[in-house]
């Protein structure tokens, strides 16, 4: 049975200033009330100040990332009316379509635009905090286009990097609100509401096919209602059922000019905005060959993935810089639960290493701890600018190169374990690999592994 | 005593003698202070372009530290956290707020005896109403109560009292002046103006309120303009346009002061021709459908939950069915229906007024089509009470500036032309106005 999803995404946009007024949109960690003026609270006479451009030329980029094609009509501001406590005005004002008809991978895009966030509301202590209220929200709808709940998820995880990768919605995280729109083919479509979350959507889509499909089994028909997805227990339950019970009184905003966006703006943000993700993966397959695994990881972020081609471009050596990126420096951040940017790591330092190992001057083993030494640096609140071979001769990371000392140790260990000798002798080929481990425990790392097991094989013979 | 003060002492004199005019809701406990100020600055040479005048303020206006009621008990208790645009660039200019006025609840009538705080009286007019709903910043002129107030006027609430009172009154093209701090009857025809006794205060108070406001999206990027010192009288060249709409609905002993008042202007040089406004008569069921629907829009936030009560709850009758009215029509299922085809008729409406401007200079004729009634002979029916606002609401509908001036009486009872120019042809007005008013 063919299920259809579609989804309403909501995005905080990163500006300064809120869409109407000059309040500041810090609203995370501040006393509430306290980022508010008359117009964000929705004070008597007061007005609408003309809209954030910045928050016009950030939706106008999201959408132009999304392909879609830019409006050039004047768009005019809807007020949206509906009674809560948070909605200081009675009425939420959202635009008109400024991008259509886009596309993301296989799904399709309807619409891009703007709106204002409400202020948050505490049912239990019936208090409102208008801090929030006012904060700039693009809105993405997509075409039905989702199959199935995993697709959902990487089709808003997807979109989610896109959204990080024009650096203009909020870099923290988890400001990501959705709706999602769901039937089985045949049946009526359910609006869910109130999903806060990628995991939560992904839960929220999963229970709704059940409890559609065990309707059915059991004859009873799915009808069209709104329904709150409830985090705490991974259910959905009914809202209202009527579509007309929400009839929000739509008119233009007499308030605010629609908004006029015209080609020579649309070119500016075209030219200066970055390559979208998806786009960027793609490319990153197809010229440095690699897997659509690898591409995905070193393009999640779009730092790392700018650094990488800064690091191709510094040594040219694709395989080389994106192997060490793909599993040294993934693994040495995620095990430090850091972005790459929190990581202090860029295309300079990075690129220092990879050539501090292509001279020789550094093993793999060294390099990852050299990684994790800026890594550790920048926790510190150090910044670490160059990695020069001084530097790694300073840490003790820099390479032996003088065979003797090689030597040594390599006898060194062949006397102190007779036993992974006996056994190497007998067949077992990981004994080996055990005393290149012991070798290279002995120099600290220091010690090319190559090397390592060309004078032991020969040690051994 | 420095002349601010003396001026201000001498009002609030008046104002005390004079209580039953009831033209004020509450009076600026500051002014004294305020004026003395001033009158330091007055000493010291460095006072403003207002210096020693006092204003009073319509009551739906925000003065910070004051009441901006709108006359209502939905706001009775509301003291306004921050100072509108026009009151800031006042202060600037060193006016000192008297007080606010007296109005029709949230600005819904034209009769000034809507107020939660009882009706106001006409100072010109014994025992009649002012006219509305700015009723008490008109009587508070005529009265002699202050030297300039400001109101608002959204289908002829400035030029209705205007009129009436027999005073004068400027509703500015839309846009000029800030509406920033103005609390909303419908947000796209809302303007602020000026009531006083002469042109020459009417043309300053418009220099210091004018101009772009870059916390209000719908104000004009003009330049400011000198609207004092190009005050001139001379009519010869002039082209006033009368229309012969405007006696069909307008009382013969009205039109016969507004076709003296043409008779001056025209022996003063200029020529009066016929033009027609075939629209006329539909300005006023466009006009009502946009303000109920932008009126329900905008009192939404006065719901109780931060500062005064519901306004559902507490209001009166006629702000009560205006809110009714506009959630009715505004529903999904009427929109097409009322609203949308009201902003159809009135770019028509817009554009049959801007056709007539492009051939004269000015349209001249009366303001309101009847004679102001007496306090207590309520009009019950709503739809004779929107016919006054008959001959007003077509320049808030086009947007253009319009003026009052008194050219007659009826039996004692002021009667005002009213005089409406293209966009920005505020000076042309105030210039009409002048030559009237040297005619006295």
């Amino acid at each position: 049975m063919k299920t259809i999803i579609g989804f309403e995404i909501h995005e905080q946009l990163n500006t300064k200033s809120k869409l109407y007024c000059n309040s500041s949109t810090h609203y995370r960690n501040v006393e509430p009330n306290t980022n508010v003026c008359e117009v964000c609270t929705g004070m008597p006479g007061a007005k609408p100040y003309p809209m954030n451009q910045d928050a016009i030329d950030a939706t106008v980029e999201i959408a132009l990332m999304l392909n879609c094609d830019i409006i050039e009509n004047p768009v005019y501001i809807q007020r949206k009316h509906y009674d809560y406590p948070d909605l200081p005005s009675g009425y939420q004002r959202t635009s008109l379509p400024i991008g259509k008809d886009g596309k993301l991978n296989d799904v399709g895009i309807w619409e891009v635009h703007i709106e204002e966030d409400p202020g948050k509301y505490d049912p239990l202590s019936g208090l409102v905090d208008y801090n929030r209220s006012g904060v700039p929200l693009v809105e993405i709808v997509t075409a039905p286009d989702i199959r199935n709940p995993e697709d959902g998820r990487k089709f808003l995880r997807e979109l989610s990097k896109v959204l990080q990768y024009t650096g203009k919605v909020k870099p923290e995280g988890g400001t990501m609100r959705m709706d999602t729109n769901i039937s089985l083919e045949g049946g009526a479509r359910v609006e869910i509401k109130n999903i806060n979350s990628v995991k939560g959507a992904y839960r929220a889509l999963k229970f709704e096919i059940t409890r559609q499909k065990n309707l059915r089994k059991r004859g009873v028909k799915v009808i069209q209602e709104t329904r709150a997805f409830i985090e705490s227990q991974m259910i959905t339950r009914r809202m209202r059922i009527k579509e007309t019970d929400a009839d929000y009184r739509y008119i233009p905003d007499p308030d605010i000019p629609p908004l006029l966006i015209n080609a020579k703006k649309i070119i500016e943000i075209k030219s200066a905005m970055p390559e979208a993700p998806h786009l960027k993966l793609k490319r990153f397959m197809d010229t440095f060959g690699i897997s659509h695994d690898d591409a995905w990881a070193i393009t999640n972020e779009k730092e790392m993935a700018d650094d990488i081609e800064f690091e191709i471009h510094q040594l040219n050596k694709t395989k080389k810089v994106v192997d060490f990126n793909r599993h040294i420096i993934k693994k040495t951040i995620e095990y430090k639960k850091l972005t790459y940017k929190q990581s202090g790591l860029n295309g300079i330092n990075v690129s220092d290493i990879l050539k501090l190992i292509e001279d020789g001057h550094l093993t793999d083993f060294n390099a990852e701890l050299t990684v994790r030494n800026i890594i550790d640096k920048t926790i510190d609140g150090i910044y670490t600018d160059r990695v020069t071979l001084n530097n790694i001769e300073n840490l003790g990371l820099a390479k032996i190169n003088e065979k003797d000392i090689v030597e040594k140790a390599v006898i060194e260990v062949l006397n102190e374990n007779s036993n992974a000798v006996e056994d190497f002798k007998l067949g077992k080929s990981k004994a080996l690999n055990f005393m290149i481990g012991q070798v290279m425990m002995k120099t600290k790392g220091r010690a090319d592994p190559d090397i390592v097991r060309l004078i032991l094989k020969k040690e051994l013979r | 005593m420095g002349i601010t003060h003396e001026n201000l002492t001498n009002y609030l004199d008046r104002i005390e003698k004079n209580r039953k005019i009831n033209a004020f809701i509450e009076l600026n406990p500051d002014a004294k202070r305020d004026a003395k100020k001033v009158d330091e600055k007055i000493n010291s040479g460095t006072a403003g372009k207002l210096a020693g005048l006092l204003i009073a303020v319509k009551s739906n206006i925000n003065v910070r530290g004051l009441r901006a009621t709108c006359a209502s008990k939905t706001l009775e208790n509301y003291v306004s956290p921050y100072d509108a645009t026009v009151i800031e660039k006042i202060r600037k200019e060193d006016g000192v707020i008297i007080g606010m006025t007296n109005m029709d609840e949230f600005a819904c009538g034209s009769s000034g005896e809507s107020s939660y705080f009882g009706p106001t009286q006409n100072p010109s007019a014994k025992g009649r109403i002012p006219g509305g709903s700015s009723s008490g910043s008109s009587a508070a002129v005529a009265a002699n109560f202050c030297d300039i107030s400001l109101g608002s006027d959204t289908g002829g609430s400035i030029r209705n009292p205007a009129s009436h009172c027999g005073i004068i009154g400027l509703k500015p093209t839309y846009g000029l002046v800030s509406r920033y701090g103005l609390i909303d009857l419908a947000m796209s025809l809302d303007q602020i103006g000026s009531l006083s006794k002469d042109v020459s205060s009417a043309a300053l108070m418009l220099e210091v309120i004018q101009g772009r406001d870059f916390k209000e999206g719908t104000t004009l990027d003009i330049s400011q303009q000198d609207f004092v010192s190009n005050l001139s009288s001379d009519l010869r060249e002039w082209k006033i346009g009368f229309a012969q709409e405007y006696k069909e609905f307008t009382d013969p002993k009205i039109v016969r002061e507004i076709k003296k008042g043409l008779d001056r202007l025209s022996s003063n040089g200029a020529e009066i021709v016929d033009i027609e406004i075939s629209n006329l008569s539909k300005g006023i069921s466009t006009y009502y459908l946009t303000v109920f629907v932008e009126f329900f829009s905008g009192t939404r936030k006065f719901d109780g939950r931060r500062f005064g009560y519901n306004i559902e709850n507490v209001c009166g009758r006629e702000v009560l069915r205006r809110i009714m009215l506009g959630r009715y029509i505004s529903q999904k299922e009427y929109s097409g229906k009322y609203y949308k085809k009201a902003l159809q008729f009135r770019s028509l409406i817009k554009k049959e007024l801007l056709t007539v401007l492009n051939n004269v200079d000015i349209i001249a004729g009366p303001t309101v089509p009847k004679l102001p009634h007496k306090i207590g002979d309520k009009v019950t029916d709503p739809l004779v009470m929107y016919g006054y606002d008959l001959l007003t609401v077509p320049a808030n509908l086009a947007g253009i500036p319009s003026g009052v001036i008194k050219v007659g009486n009826v039996k004692d009872i002021p009667v005002g032309m009213q005089i409406q120019s293209k966009p920005l042809g505020e000076q042309n007005i105030l210039n009409v106005m002048c030559n009237l008013e040297g005619e006295k």
